[in-house]
């Protein structure tokens, strides 16, 4: 029964990334910069240091499709990335101490690292006019102003909830 | 070299961009609408998505009315001013329908391009990576949208219905960067100027009117509808006004920079405008049944 709980946390994270746009004025900061909700990808690599790689991986290939399909319309996109960052992220946490504070730093890494790969899948598919300078400033640091907020929050809370989560599956 | 196919991550990597290439070829075709899976998907998601996003609408709805309270004033007194002259305004209204409406049935006209029926409409979702300009609402193919048409609010046109699953569909704006995002439309003065919508100004906030003729004259601050000549838009949903003429780089044709009615920044609720009169195309199968009785004459 409390097996279930991973699965109803994922989808919490999956659908806070749109609840979160619902709240948030677009029209903030004069529509100066866009930062962009990347929690579900937070609490991914959160699940995949302190719970388990592997299942990390196969609940990125399943929401990262529920993503493509749902929200963009561009299928492969999500689907492909978000493994590929949970895998980059557990290479780089057995380098370097899995500490809240280096996660930080490495989180913060992935975000702007997945914020790169589909501007640039977008550039290639043109999709998008923007320049990168306007990328970069527009977008790029707000986006990790915002999540590097989110994890400051609920870093700890999250943290707790994986280690629970992989006792009770123990 | 046995050991790099041996290599099984190597295979995992490669054989996952292939998937993504082909993924995206896919979902990249000019297509009418989604694959019957990604409609049960998206159905499924949008689910959820109704579940969590009403209640949180709700929410937020009440944090707005609060704010709005602080105004009313202000806004009371402004709206008392224009309702004098609406009551001139609608009587004026329901005396030329009725003049239009006697008028077509003299000229046995019953259908026009300008007839739609609304359907209301809740922005569930809105795409939160932010790069497509894209918006799910709460009504899909069950209550009669379909691809290609008009979304507005109640201030003007704000995008076109991309692709519809049974209960929801996916709505383009018209600030999306797009160049299949195109929109007839008209200038209304004088004499009217036709053009076409297509492609907003990111730094302006401004949408582009373009292939106007060069030497018909725009002033500044007429107002821009649709012309319903594009096949699914209704005629006459008002885009916005003309704020800047300016030729383009060939010197052949005009390029109007229109300032839109709509906000297309935290929308709510939208109608979907669903056109009376049938396109000019009949429907697939029609158009089969055309073609057999032409080889029969």
């Amino acid at each position: 029964m409390k097996k279930g709980l991973l699965p109803l946390l994922m989808v919490i994270l999956f659908y806070s990334d749109s609840v979160f746009m619902l709240f948030f004025s677009e029209q903030a900061f004069d529509g100066a910069y866009t930062p962009v909700p990347r929690f579900f990808l937070i609490g991914l690599l959160m699940m995949a240091v302190f719970f388990d790689r592997n299942t990390a991986i196969k609940y990125g290939f399943f929401f990262g499709f529920l993503f493509d399909m749902f929200y963009t319309g561009l299928l492969g996109a999500y689907f492909f990335f978000l493994p590929l960052l949970v895998y980059i992220t557990s290479k780089l946490t057995k380098w370097l101490h899995g500490t809240l504070p280096v996660l930080f730093i490495i989180i913060l890494f992935d975000v702007a690292l997945i914020e790169l790969m589909i501007y640039g899948l977008n550039v290639l598919v043109q999709r998008t006019a923007v320049s990168f300078e306007q990328f970069a400033y527009v977008r790029l640091i707000a986006v990790l102003v915002l999540n590097g907020l989110f994890y400051m929050i609920f870093a700890i809370p999250l943290r707790n909830a994986f280690i629970h989560l992989k006792k009770v599956f123990d | 070299m046995p050991q790099l196919f041996t290599n099984k991550r190597l295979i995992i990597l490669l054989g996952s961009i292939i998937l993504l290439v082909a993924m995206i070829g896919f979902s990249m075709r000019d297509r009418d609408n989604i694959t019957w899976p990604e409609k049960f998907v998206k159905d499924v998601t949008g689910f959820g998505q109704n579940i969590v996003s009403k209640p949180a609408s709700a929410v937020e709805s009440f944090f707005d009315d609060v704010q709005r309270l602080r105004h009313t004033y202000e806004e009371n007194a402004e709206l008392r001013s224009h309702l004098e002259e609406l009551a001139q305004l609608e009587s004026d209204v329901t005396r030329l329908e009725k003049d239009n409406a006697e008028l077509r049935k003299v000229l046995e006209k019953e259908e026009s391009l300008a007839d739609y029926e609304p359907v209301q409409a809740t922005v569930i979702a809105r795409n939160p990576d932010r790069w497509y300009e894209l918006i799910t609402i709460d009504q899909g193919e069950s209550n009669g949208i379909a691809p290609d048409m008009a979304v507005m609010t109640a201030s003007g046109l704000v995008g076109k219905v991309q692709s519809t699953s049974k209960f929801t569909s996916t709505v383009q704006l018209l600030s999306a960067h797009d160049s299949q995002n195109r929109v007839s439309a008209l200038i209304q003065g004088e004499s009217t100027v036709y053009g076409l919508i297509e492609g907003y100004d990111e730094e302006k906030r401004m949408l582009q009117m373009t292939k106007i003729p060069s030497d018909s004259t725009v002033k500044k601050g007429q107002a821009v509808t649709t012309s319903g000549l594009g096949g699914v838009f209704p005629k006459g949903l008002v885009i916005g006004t003309v704020t800047e003429l300016v030729p383009d780089e060939f010197g052949l044709t005009q390029t109007a920079l229109v300032q839109p009615a709509a906000s297309f920044y935290d929308l709510e609720h939208v109608m979907v405008s669903k056109r009376e009169m049938t396109s000019v195309l009949p429907q697939e199968e029609d158009r089969q049944q055309v073609l057999i009785e032409e080889e029969g004459l």
